[in-house]
């Protein structure tokens, strides 16, 4: 998942990270006689628990905008947390603290799939008398479709690609229901639905953690008969998407404010996951980031959608501050913030340039850049995260030994790439992340000590991935060589982490997470390996670290922190907690006191 | 443009004993315009004392990039790891940082307000000269010709003054390309940036210039050594430029330098907002903008003085400077 702030989050089994959280925490706080929220408790208990239903209004608010308001069209982990208040998935992550945060319950599904003994087939079986919030019934024909739609990348670029690459291939490949001539515009064969409540997804080949792919938002099922209507659907989708989840869209103005109503149509047992506590839920999106944060502390409004953590002076008024320390949390969110070096543009296409692009960079000024070790996160040296199963410790490029950057080092690739007194090239990042701002600039200014000059290039949130970074026609017309990006796992697997940010097969024109376009046969090979069945637990956590060192040795990624973020939680919130898969608040069960 | 009667030699001769009186006590050294301005120049001390903040500030911009540090070297030692902000009082004052450094980066406030003075004189400076240049040729040729090459003029002039220039400058900045083609001139990047914005802010402040001169011309194409040109068959471009351009450097002058202060607020407000010089390249706006917008001046009050206060001081000494300048030019408008 991408990440709006600079952090991510990760799916990732956040567990190892919740556990030295939680020790921290103790060790910090010591034992508190009372209940009362402490500093970090909300890693590990629900703050706050009532089912209480009333009449306020839960205001969000986002220093940039959603990527896409639309299930299928959507991949940033904010927006698949904030999504699930109005749609609603086959399966669900359990809306409990800790490292039970990452098991999966059913949504509309009735339980997890039941798989084939080939490993080919999965079944999944709808909860029979839900309605869509237009009141029409939820049946499995319309989840077909919600996936149908995900291969019409042409229309819905955002979202990931793992039914295109997981479900059986037609010929000629299938291109999305709009494309789609036969009736009912049901043409994709490698679903099924032999019955109104039943769904079966055959696949290209066995993959043992499907349960975690139709959890993504893709498979909230979308009704055709709006989806088909040029008024209302296709990319016009995301303007008013049908609700499947406890509150409705209401009105929404692109870039401006979200308002969600209850969804009369929701009954709990939809997804028991999520609450409507509330009656109306307010986003309000392009706000300064700094004003979000004294909103939040002021109570002008209840959550920072972004989840990615307070801005530098909330972050001094909050440590400094007793009582507003207790209400706040600072979970490691699964999530590495790194830069992607792309291997197609020139001169980056020399893994030599690349690695001068390692080497020089200084660790510690980007480190700081995040905000330090409590609000950006400790130094990264592998391309995987400590919490996703498989990682071992290993640092390719010796950042651990060189924490400044080793330019001997770094112009000795620049020799070898034939280039010794460096190079020109464009860096992009999102201008209104003031984190991602300053660690730019910090790259920027340690790959000028070794001649390399990295253009600084700003661009919008919303459209960074679609247009901008990852537009691989925008990234090679513009010569867009550094890219700076966050990642969380989709789900808490080898393959969940770099199946889409590594694998060749992975890159797409528009809404690209592969931003450094890296295919390598080697890598390839072991993500489309790693899910086979008949692997133990120990052949994969090889294969996990085999991937993570080739996809270091390919010099593809530049990391930059194991991501923190320093979360405050308005007194006003109810169930308010740290979601493992999310690494930030579960915004499905915020209510108000 | 009249030059005081009682200092002119015409008027001393217009006394024939006072002329005798005079050469016999001592030589009456007739006096320029520019010498009579720059005595009442002199006298005026706040206008010189503007005048000398003004080319401090100059020559800092000038040179200074060459003393100071680099401004865009991260100095994560001198951060507070927990909260990001400079160790130390007064945003980390030091002799090497002597006005300390930023927050989050530790880059030195120094170097980045001296290369920020740099960017901001230089767009303020060729801003207005472009806007000087189109001004007056326009507002020479209308005030001049008359007719309806004043009116098409006239009427731009006020098209232009009437322009929402900050909405239009805020839509044409964000869609800069990265690389540009004049002809045999390849612009990118900073050198594009920078060009694009020196026409921006120049291009649409002519008007203000175009309209004094165009007065000025009005009343002086009516002198007689205007005729008296015409009359000998000078061409008109002969006596636009060489007869009533001269008489017009004063006006130049002063508007000139009270349009730079404009200029470089312009271009503080487009760093401000984000559309102006790009990071990490430092602007007064730009530090102004990174303070204000990040909150930093809780954290470090210091972030926000330091550009504030060097963005008021050329402000205001260019504005003391200009004012003096056309007391001296021009008393009778005082």
């Amino acid at each position: 998942m991408k990440m709006p702030k600079i952090l991510g989050i990760g799916t990732a089994t956040a567990v190892g990270a919740l556990i030295l959280a939680a020790c921290s925490s103790s060790s910090s706080t010591g034992t508190t006689p009372t209940n009362a929220p402490a500093y970090n408790s909300g890693l590990t208990t629900v703050i706050n628990a009532s089912n209480a239903k009333t009449s306020g209004t839960l205001t969000f608010e986002d220093f940039g905008a959603p990527d896409s308001t639309d299930p299928g069209d959507t991949y940033y982990a904010a927006q698949w947390n904030f999504i699930r208040l109005y749609e609603t998935s086959l399966m669900t992550y359990a809306s409990v603290p800790g490292p039970g945060g990452l098991n999966l319950v059913p949504g509309i599904a009735t339980g997890p799939g039941t798989v084939s003994t080939d490993g080919l087939t999965w079944t999944y079986h709808i909860k029979p008398g839900l309605k869509f919030s237009n009141g029409m019934p939820i049946t499995a024909a319309d989840v077909k479709y919600a996936v149908e739609r995900t291969f019409a990348k042409d229309v819905l670029p955002g979202g990931p690609s793992y039914f295109q690459i997981l479900l059986a291939p037609q010929t000629p490949a299938y291109k999305g229901p709009y494309k789609d001539k036969t009736p009912g515009h049901m043409g994709l064969k490698a679903i099924t639905v032999p019955d109104a409540n039943t769904i079966e997804f055959h696949l290209a080949k066995p993959f043992a953690d499907f349960n975690y792919v139709v959890a993504i938002p893709q498979t909230a099922p979308v009704p055709p008969s709006v989806d088909l209507a040029t008024a209302t659907g296709g990319a016009k989708y995301a303007l008013n998407p049908i609700s499947t989840g406890p509150y409705m869209v209401q009105s929404y103005t692109p870039n401006k404010q979200l308002t969600l109503v209850d969804n009369p149509n929701w009954v709990p047992q939809m997804d028991p996951a999520a609450k409507q506590l509330v009656a109306k839920v307010i986003l309000k999106m392009n706000v300064n980031a700094a004003t979000v944060d004294s909103d939040l502390i002021s109570g002008a409004a209840q959550m920072d959608y972004a989840g990615g953590g307070v801005q530098t002076a909330a972050r001094a008024q909050i440590l400094s501050s007793n009582a507003l320390k207790a209400k706040a949390d600072d979970p490691v969110n699964g999530f590495i913030d790194f830069m992607y070096i792309n291997t197609k543009i020139a001169p980056l296409n020399n893994v030599h340039c690349r690695m001068a692009v390692e080497y020089a960079a200084n660790k510690v000024d980007t480190q700081t850049a995040y905000g330090g070790p409590v609000a950006g996160g400790a130094i990264a040296t592998t391309s995987m995260p400590p919490n996703v199963i498989g990682y071992l410790s290993s640092d390719t490029y010796s950042f651990n030994a060189h924490p400044t950057g080793d330019l001997t080092a770094a112009k000795a690739q620049l020799t070898a790439c034939g280039h010794p007194n460096g190079f020109a090239v464009n860096l992009g990042y999102r201008n209104d992340s003031p984190k991602q701002t300053a660690a730019a600039q910090a790259i920027n200014a340690a790959l000028t000590k070794v001649g390399i000059t990295a253009t600084l290039k700003g661009f919008p949130s919303a459209t960074y991935y679609t247009t901008y970074a990852g537009n691989t026609a925008y990234t090679h017309s513009h010569d867009i060589g550094l890219a700076m990006g966050g990642w969380g796992a989709d789900f808490p697997t080898a393959f969940g982490w770099y199946d889409q940010i590594a694998a060749g097969n992975a890159i797409v024109p528009a809404g690209n997470s592969n931003i450094s376009e890296l295919n390598d046969p080697v890598v390839n090979g072991l993500i489309s390996r790693i899910e086979a069945p008949g692997l133990t637990q120990a052949q994969r956590n090889a294969m996990a670290h085999q991937i993570d060192i080739q996809v270091m040795k390919d010099a593809a990624f530049m990391p930059e922190v194991y991501a923190k973020s320093l979360l405050y939680r308005n007194p006003a919130l109810t169930n308010v907690y740290v979601q493992a898969y999310y690494g930030m608040y579960n915004y499905a069960v915020l209510g108000l006191k | 443009m009249t030059a005081p009667i009682e200092l002119t030699p015409t008027a001393v001769e217009a006394g024939p004993e006072s002329v005798i009186q005079g050469l016999s006590a001592k030589v009456i050294e007739g006096r320029s315009l520019g010498q009579i301005a720059w005595m009442r120049l002199r006298r005026d001390k706040v206008a010189m004392a503007g005048g000398i903040v003004v080319l401090l500030l100059c020559l800092v911009a000038i040179f200074g990039p060459l003393l100071v540090g680099s401004p865009t070297v991260y100095h994560s030692g001198l951060i507070d790891p927990t909260f990001s902000r400079p160790k130390g009082p007064w945003g980390g004052i030091s002799l090497a940082h002597p006005l300390g450094v930023e927050p989050i980066t530790g880059r030195d406030m120094l170097a980045r307000v001296v290369t920020g003075a740099k960017w901001s004189l230089l767009i303020a400076f060729l801003a207005t000269v472009l806007a000087v240049g189109i001004g007056v040729v326009m507002g020479i040729i209308s005030g001049y010709l008359g007719g309806w090459v004043d009116s098409v003029i006239a009427r731009s002039m006020d098209v232009f003054l009437a322009f929402p220039l900050l909405v239009f400058a805020i839509a044409l900045v964000g869609v800069i390309p990265t690389t540009a083609h004049f002809g045999p001139i390849h612009a990118s990047g900073l050198t594009l940036r920078v060009g694009l914005l020196i026409f921006i802010i120049g291009f649409f402040a002519w008007p203000y210039m175009g309209r004094i001169i165009r007065g000025q011309t009005l009343s002086l194409r009516e002198r007689e050594f205007v005729d008296a040109a015409r009359s000998l068959g000078a061409r008109t471009p002969y006596i636009l430029f060489r007869e009533i351009l001269p008489n017009l450097v004063g006006p130049i002058l002063v508007y000139s330098t009270l349009l730079i202060p404009t200029n470089i607020l312009f271009e503080a407000a487009l760093s401000y907002l984000g559309v102006g010089i790009q990071p990490p390249t430092p602007t007064w706006g730009g530090m102004l903008s990174d303070a204000v917008a990040n909150q930093w001046y809780s954290i470090d009050p210091m972030a926000m003085l330091v550009p504030g206060v060097a963005i008021f001081l050329i402000v205001i000494a260019f504005n003391l400077f200009g004012d003096g300048l056309r007391d001296a030019l021009d008393p009778k408008s005082r």
